[in-house]
């Protein structure tokens, strides 16, 4: 698997279709993992999408007490197990993005798994596959390299030139699953 | 001290060969010298002694992360701070009731799941009492005249009770009791694992269905015996029992490594209504962009210093940390920056620009170079930099 999520958040029109997809997903339990949030409410009506960044390295299960949050071989951070997580809600205040989220009466966390029985099978995760602005969207690494380098050169139509202190700027957000062997 | 700990292989070695120990003797004072010692137990003894020292290495090691250690140690120490006495008799009360005797929150998920673990929980707690107090000597009974029993906890003689009365009956039975609670829990749980699609998503073989399968051979094969000996007159009783054995042992080596781990990790839950409930008025942890308070102040110090530990580094330009905001800041702080939409007017907590210099309407406009400081020397870019939120 080398597909990428990529998110763009200007795209976003805010009709949070995402969010009523997460909430059909598998094992989502009818509750929606991603959010659609306002830029500012009282300046603008700009909204983005926002999902896990599914880490290497991430800091919610390094904060878990439990060691309940576990990454699969795909390199999907999946939701804490279920068995073990304690409820403390380290991880919701231990990821830099706020991303975890939790459910007091059942009393376990959940978080964004890129719907990981679809994307197991290089499906597009089902936010992907009903964002009608393609704010987000379920692509090949090349595909997303391509709208990067695009992305730059609008930039520098536009009379922009990016330098190297500043070139992440000009590029949108994307993250994924990688596999080392691909 | 420092000493003894050197003449270990490892701290864990210590500590296994402590419990080791104190097994032993525990052996060696309720069953009197050995003298009341089953031996028919002893392969049962043997697999339980490995089965301590596989849980106490699974338990140092889950106990030497960084974050369990922190966590923990904040319990302790809470626990024996006299002026939270009255919060923490709650929590633990709390904990144990809702928790571990009545497992509430297993029954919010579903009355299906929750009568499944319930069946399993109690009637593994059952079959493990009886089984470790029998093959440690640690519980056995004696007759004292030819109609009572009496049953002797750790060599110290308790109720008594008449040979064929109804607790007895019940005594004996215990492990009968505990292996139908097991045989329907687990047989629930293995349906729901074959036929429920959410579960399928993420589910293991080797670490969902195995667990299973192995404590309904233990169960099957226990029941087995059972039939053996009331029904078919002790037909094949003596090979049944081996097989048992084995599965028992079987369990019992699996028990420490893997799903089944999550009954010692379960008391840490005690910690969560102990240190990390807000409590109104109290918890001043308020978030740094929108001031809302949001959650405990030892939580996050203690998430913090976790991450610290670790080498997260998760500083902001001005000092604070990610953690000090709330989780819906850092969600817009992270589309901010991504937008470049942070705010160059030097005031990170004042209103956002949404006009962010690089979208702007037609194409003969000038774009504001200061907004980027690239050619400014360092001490204005300092000035007119965005400062990160």
């Amino acid at each position: 698997m080398n597909k990428i999520m990529y998110l763009e958040f200007e795209r976003c029109i805010g009709c949070r279709a995402c969010q009523a997809a997460c909430r059909e997903c598998g094992d989502h339990d009818a509750k929606e993992r991603n959010y659609v949030e306002y830029v500012d409410f009282t300046e603008s009506r700009q909204t983005f999408p926002m999902l896990c960044m599914q880490c290497k390295d991430p800091a919610c299960a390094r904060v878990c007490p439990a060691n309940a949050i576990q990454i699969t071989d795909e390199g999907v951070v999946l939701s804490a197990m279920e068995e073990k997580c304690i409820g403390c809600r380290n991880c919701t205040f231990g990821c830099p993005f706020g991303i975890p989220k939790f459910d007091f009466e059942k009393n376990k966390m959940y978080k964004c798994d890129m719907c990981y029985d679809r994307t197991r099978h290089d499906i597009a995760p089902m936010c992907a596959s009903v964002c009608p602005s393609d704010a987000i969207r379920f692509i090949d690494f090349d595909e997303m390299q391509q709208l990067r380098r695009k992305r730059t050169q609008m930039n520098l139509v536009e009379g922009k030139k990016p330098q190297e202190g500043n070139k992440w700027d000009y590029v949108p957000e994307f993250f994924g699953v990688y596999t080392d062997q691909s | 001290m420092y000493k003894f700990e050197k003449s270990f292989y490892s701290k864990t070695s210590m500590y296994s060969f402590v419990v080791v120990l104190l097994l032993f003797f525990s052996m060696w004072y309720s069953t009197s010298k050995f003298v009341h010692i089953d031996m028919a137990l002893l392969g049962y003894a043997i697999s339980s002694t490995v089965f301590a020292i596989g849980l106490t290495i699974r338990m140092s090691f889950w106990m030497w992360r960084k974050a369990t250690n922190r966590v923990a140690k904040r319990s302790v120490d809470n626990l024996f701070n006299k002026e939270r006495l009255k919060r923490n008799s709650k929590a633990v009360v709390k904990t144990l009731i809702d928790n571990i005797i009545l497992q509430k929150f297993i029954f919010q998920r579903g009355i299906y799941r929750g009568i499944q673990h319930f069946m399993i929980s109690w009637g593994c707690i059952i079959s493990f009492a009886i089984t470790f107090g029998l093959t440690f000597g640690w519980m056995r009974f004696d007759l004292i005249d030819p109609e009572t029993y009496q049953i002797i906890v750790f060599d110290f003689p308790t109720i008594t009770m008449a040979a064929h009365g109804i607790f007895a009956e019940i005594v004996y039975n215990g492990l009968n009791i505990g292996a139908i609670m097991v045989l329907i829990g687990a047989g629930m749980a293995l349906y729901r694992r074959i036929t429920d699609y959410d579960v399928k998503v993420t589910q293991r073989f080797e670490f969902d269905i195995l667990p299973l399968i192995i404590l309904l051979a233990v169960t099957v094969t226990g029941l087995i015996l059972t039939i053996q000996y009331t029904f078919l007159g002790g037909w094949m009783h003596h090979y049944m029992s081996l097989i048992h054995q084995v599965t028992v042992i079987i369990m019992l080596m699996y028990f420490p490594f893997g799903k089944l781990f999550h009954v010692p990790i379960r008391p840490l839950a005690t910690a969560v209504p102990m240190s990390y409930q807000e409590v109104v008025k109290v918890d001043t942890k308020s978030c740094k962009s929108c001031g809302q308070p949001y959650s405990n102040d030892d939580q996050i110090a203690d998430v913090q210093a976790i991450l610290k530990s670790q080498n997260f580094d998760l500083q902001l330009a001005d000092g604070s940390y990610l953690s000090d905001y709330c989780t819906g800041c850092r969600r817009r702080m992270r589309a901010l920056k991504q937008m470049n939409l942070e705010a160059p007017q030097g005031n990170p907590y004042g209103p956002v620009n949404t006009n962010n210099g690089i979208h702007i309407s037609g194409f003969s406009k000038k774009r504001s170079e200061e907004f980027y400081g690239l050619d400014q020397d360092s001490k204005e870019e300092k000035i007119d930099e965005p400062v990160s939120r």
